[in-house]
């Protein structure tokens, strides 16, 4: 196609074209700028499925008003017919697949994910060992927060290629698991009923929903886990020490002891 | 009897709270909205002097409410089982004192509660030989049975099955509201022959000596979801026009939701056993944040006990349920 032919798939650009378009760029920057802050700082006045709902809320009217600025602009620039944008987009593709491949490849993974939602902000994610709260869904990035306060950039490009391990999946129940590990010869029913009353009596624990204490049989002795939600997933953390601080303490009172194992996973045998 | 007295007992399913005109409820969603939005710091209350002092929610007369108990439980008494039934008394409704009125007169045997030694010792036995009851008797707190420890549960735990069987005999059991969904959930089954007052409506209001219109009281008895001493309080400082319900601070947070779930669940608690419930939080945060609560007229400390302050009631339910706090079925 020749310098000619590119020319005349564009309309006439006035001086008044261009201050429109201007202007619709300069609001639809503007609108998100807004949504950007008004919605999270909203979020952080609320708690819980509320908090979720309004943060959900930000990578949708991203994309709206993305959409509704490239619908008001193309028109302005050139005649929206069938044979003019197969032309562009031909033109385009060709760059795009030189040199913009994984640039675009994570536009539109971040297109897929504001559309199939493997993740939402409020959702604790976990990519390639990387585990943290989804803050912002950029165009090409999700930045996500580790609980050691990094920021972490992901690529959505990552979405094709990852497994993505969502933890809460834009729900306000996070399951917990904290972990026991005791010496073998001990009385697995009183150990049961302390680690349950131990839940019940978190000032963290989600009472609505289940509260399941399980065991499993090692060589080295036995494994308790405790499986709780608690009333928000930010807490998670808190209500981990919580519960192994204070299932420590009533199992010492039971003169249960703990299983000790070596960096490499081999028993240590108890000195008596 | 029955039909004109405003007090009726009903089952727990069939309770019914008063539903507030639609005006009222976008009224309620509008004012929630400009709080999440303002950004103006809610004052501590000034220093309350004793002319300022609300009554005692009990001053409502009570005689109606013993009556209609003792017409519908009279079947109940009839059958001579040894069956238990349980009250539900929602913080600040006087359900616990109209109990303790009825079993005075029926001439039952108030059970003393445990001390804090047995509650943890689980010590059922001596517990209740201490009690020498021979006929029925009342329990007229339940809250006061455990506490919220990893070592405070177990009593109620072995407790429950004796009072189920029928061990003690027939009796009624007053359990606050909140600690009552709490049991259920350490119990992990409905229990049965739940009962409670209905919600106070208009006519009820009338008797308590809440003098308004019906649209007025209907309002209130919404706000206040039928809790009758609830509605007293409020209207009683409404009608001081410079006086305005407490609000929660805006820096409340999760450690503010704790304390104040705690005592609401217990009723009230000591310092000491407040930090034994929320042992992960030093004494100096906990006592910071009573010490807050109480200059925002959100707590108040009584003989040596922290308490929710009956006209903060209302705003402590809305953060706790926002919080996703297990609540109470009123």
């Amino acid at each position: 196609m020749d310098s000619e032919q590119v020319l005349g798939l564009f309309k006439k650009v006035t001086s008044g074209t261009i201050i429109e378009i201007a202007i619709v760029i300069a609001a639809a920057v503007a609108l998100i700028w807004f949504f950007e802050k008004m919605l999270p700082w909203l979020a952080e006045r609320l708690h819980s499925r509320r908090r979720l709902l309004v943060l959900s809320m930000i990578p949708t009217i991203r994309i709206l008003v993305f959409i509704v600025a490239i619908i008001w602009i193309v028109p302005l620039l050139i005649e929206p017919t069938i044979q003019n944008m197969i032309a562009i987009l031909g033109a385009a593709g060709v760059a795009i697949g030189f040199a913009l491949k994984d640039y675009v490849s994570s536009l539109l993974a971040g297109i897929v994910a504001a559309y199939e939602m493997p993740y939402r902000p409020g959702d604790w994610i976990e990519v390639n060992g990387t585990y943290g709260e989804v803050r912002h869904i950029g165009t090409r990035v999700v930045t996500i927060v580790t609980p050691d306060d990094n920021v972490v950039f992901i690529p959505h490009l990552k979405l094709w290629t990852e497994l993505i391990h969502n933890a809460n999946n834009h729900d306000a129940n996070l399951m917990c698991v904290t972990n026991f590990y005791l010496d073998p010869d001990h009385n697995p029913g009183q150990v049961y009923r302390v680690l349950e009353d131990v839940a019940l009596s978190s000032p963290y624990i989600n009472l609505t929903n289940p509260l399941l204490v399980l065991l499993d049989e090692k060589p080295w002795g036995t494994h308790y886990r405790i499986k709780a939600y608690p009333m928000d997933p930010r807490q998670q953390f808190q209500f981990i020490s919580d519960l192994t601080a204070r299932g420590k303490q009533g199992l010492r009172e039971l003169r249960i002891k703990f299983a000790r194992v070596s960096t490499d996973y081999t028993v240590i045998q108890n000195q008596k | 009897m029955a039909d004109t007295n405003p007090w009726q007992v009903v089952t727990i399913d069939e309770f019914k709270r008063p539903s507030a005109p639609t005006v009222t409820r976008v009224h309620q969603r509008w004012q929630r909205v400009l709080r999440l939005f303002s950004r103006q710091e809610i004052e501590p209350e000034e220093e309350k002097t004793n002319d300022e002092e609300l009554p005692d929610n009990s001053e409502f007369n009570r005689k109606p409410a013993v009556t209609a108990l003792d017409h519908y439980f009279e079947e109940w008494l009839e059958k001579k089982e040894t069956t238990v039934c349980f009250l539900l008394d929602p913080p600040f409704s006087g359900t616990d004192d109209i109990a303790r009125d009825w079993a005075k007169q029926k001439k039952w045997k108030l059970v003393t509660p445990p001390d804090i030694n047995e509650i943890m010792t689980v010590d059922i036995d001596s517990w209740w030989k201490k009690q020498h009851i021979e006929g029925k008797w009342l329990i007229d707190d339940l809250s006061r049975y455990l506490v919220r420890t990893a070592e405070g549960l177990s009593f109620i735990r072995v407790l429950l099955p004796h009072i189920l069987r029928g061990d003690f005999g027939q009796g009624l059991v007053t359990c606050d509201s909140w600690m009552f969904e709490f049991i259920q959930r350490i119990w992990r089954s409905r229990l049965p022959r739940v009962y409670c007052f209905d919600a106070a409506g208009v006519e009820l209001l009338k008797q308590a000596g809440i003098h308004a219109s019906d649209n007025s009281l209907l309002k209130l008895a919404a706000r206040v979801r039928g809790n009758l001493g609830v509605a007293k309080a409020v209207w009683l400082l409404e009608k001081n026009k410079d006086r305005k319900l407490p609000a929660l601070p805006n820096d409340a947070d999760d450690l503010t939701g704790f304390v104040l779930y705690s005592i609401l669940l217990h009723r009230s608690l000591s310092v000491d056993l407040l930090k034994d419930i929320l042992s992960m939080f030093s004494s100096e945060k906990l006592n910071a944040q009573l010490l807050r609560l109480e200059q925002f007229g959100i707590l108040q400390y009584k003989e040596d006990q922290w308490q929710i302050d009956i006209v903060a009631y209302p705003a402590v339910r809305d953060f706790l349920s926002n919080r996703d706090f297990l609540m109470d079925a009123f």
